[in-house]
């Protein structure tokens, strides 16, 4: 898992569906740095948040903040696709969402240094174009923090 | 998770990520990505394994010495599989025929009531840590509700939003209390037990047949219960 050939069929299809071309030119940011120097965000398509912000819609291209300095053991998930597990996710925050890890590295200085602000979006249900407004929005947000790379995670 | 990777670099920001599914990431190409070979909901593996968590970490992070792009590379390791022989050790005993119960009020109820001492000690073991609040209901609350719908025969039309979030909210309390006790646990062990032996599946599974009924919620109806839920239910039902 996830390998296809181990799914039932009608799986296997759903997410075959989700095979999309390419949104346009191939993108590519050289790095100039070491990744020792590179101050690295965290971005989640999980659904996450703490239970005070407003919960996701069912399709929902916004995202949420989730600050480097909040504990993210708080945070929970209004994700609206019911087809994954999320008995992980109870059990380590670090399996979807992996500041922990990222913080032990900062410590050891293998990365130059964490956002002050992460973020998650919720992935279902929208065409992947439809994220290009947020995205944009996202990415001023993360210039304005000196962030130089982006550590992203699915669901 | 392809389609924010493209838009940051087209904005200047260097990404690199994680891909659950290899042919999506594939087909879009996006500027860095790590297949990893894990199940859906787990893109770091392993829970609790930080050693693990940080050698898919490395490989993700490694791309970043690539000089052109896109490019899509394999994890070479698979997640451990639980090495137990025996079936998973449920703390609790879901007896849906021996109750002379008739009311899903009554029955729920009672079977939320055997789950309730587990989940405190889950929530304390990991820390107070759980997953739901997502309703801003309580699990009473939640149940109560869920079952007058079954009981009087309704549906939750104008409150879809709640009820949404009440039944992930009621989902994760269930395998909240299931998992109590620390152990290597298989995903799908859990949902069988859940999807197959609990009466909070039955009800869920009821409530999504019937929205999916009306016009307009049959979306809807399949954001309630997983498509795998189903066939767990069948094989189930077919060894009885």
């Amino acid at each position: 898992m996830v390998r296809l050939a181990d799914l039932p069929d009608y799986e296997r299809e759903h997410l075959l569906a989700k095979n999309m071309p390419p949104l346009g030119p191939a993108t590519w940011v050289a790095s100039e740095k070491p990744l020792a120097e590179l101050r690295i965000a965290l971005v989640t398509t999980a659904g996450l948040h703490f239970r005070d912000d407003p919960t996701f819609e069912f399709t929902d291209a916004t995202f949420r903040p989730i600050s480097n300095n909040e504990n993210a053991n708080d945070l929970i998930m209004s994700h609206s696709s019911v087809n994954f597990d999320r008995t992980g996710f109870a059990e380590d925050v670090n399996l979807v969402y992996p500041i922990d890890r990222f913080k032990e590295l900062e410590a050891r200085g293998t990365i130059g240094g964490l956002a002050n602000v992460h973020y998650s979006f919720m992935g279902a249900g929208l065409m992947p174009a439809e994220y290009q407004h947020s995205a944009s929005q996202l990415a001023g947000m993360l210039k304005k923090d000196r962030v130089d790379a982006v550590f992203l995670t699915p669901v | 998770m392809c389609a924010i990777s493209y838009y940051l670099e087209r904005d200047n920001i260097m990404t690199t990520g994680i891909s659950l599914v290899r042919e999506n990431a594939a087909s879009m190409a996006p500027p860095r990505s790590l297949w990893v070979p894990f199940p859906l909901g787990r893109p770091l593996g392993v829970a609790n394994d930080p050693d693990f968590q940080h050698r898919v970490i490395a490989a993700a992070l490694k791309l970043f010495n690539s000089t052109d792009g896109p490019v899509l590379e394999d994890f070479p390791e698979d997640a451990p599989v639980q090495q137990t022989e025996s079936p998973l050790a449920c703390p609790v005993t879901f007896i849906k025929s021996a109750t002379t119960a008739t009311s899903w009020q009554e029955r729920l109820g009672r079977e939320l009531s055997t789950l309730k001492p587990w989940h405190d000690l889950g929530k304390r073991r990991r820390n107070g840590r759980t997953l739901t609040g997502v309703s801003n209901s309580s699990i009473d609350e939640i149940i109560q509700r869920l079952a007058a719908y079954l009981d009087t025969v309704t549906l939750p039309t104008d409150e879809l939003v709640w009820f949404k979030h009440a039944t992930e909210d009621a989902k994760n309390y269930y395998l909240e209390a299931i998992t109590a006790q620390p152990d290597d646990q298989d995903p799908d062990n859990l949902h069988t037990i859940f999807w197959t032996q609990t009466l909070l599946a039955d009800a869920l599974v009821m409530l999504s047949e019937q929205l999916s009924s009306v016009q307009g919620l049959k979306q809807f109806a399949r954001i309630l219960v997983p498509r795998r839920a189903m066939d767990m239910r069948a094989s189930f039902s077919s060894a009885d």
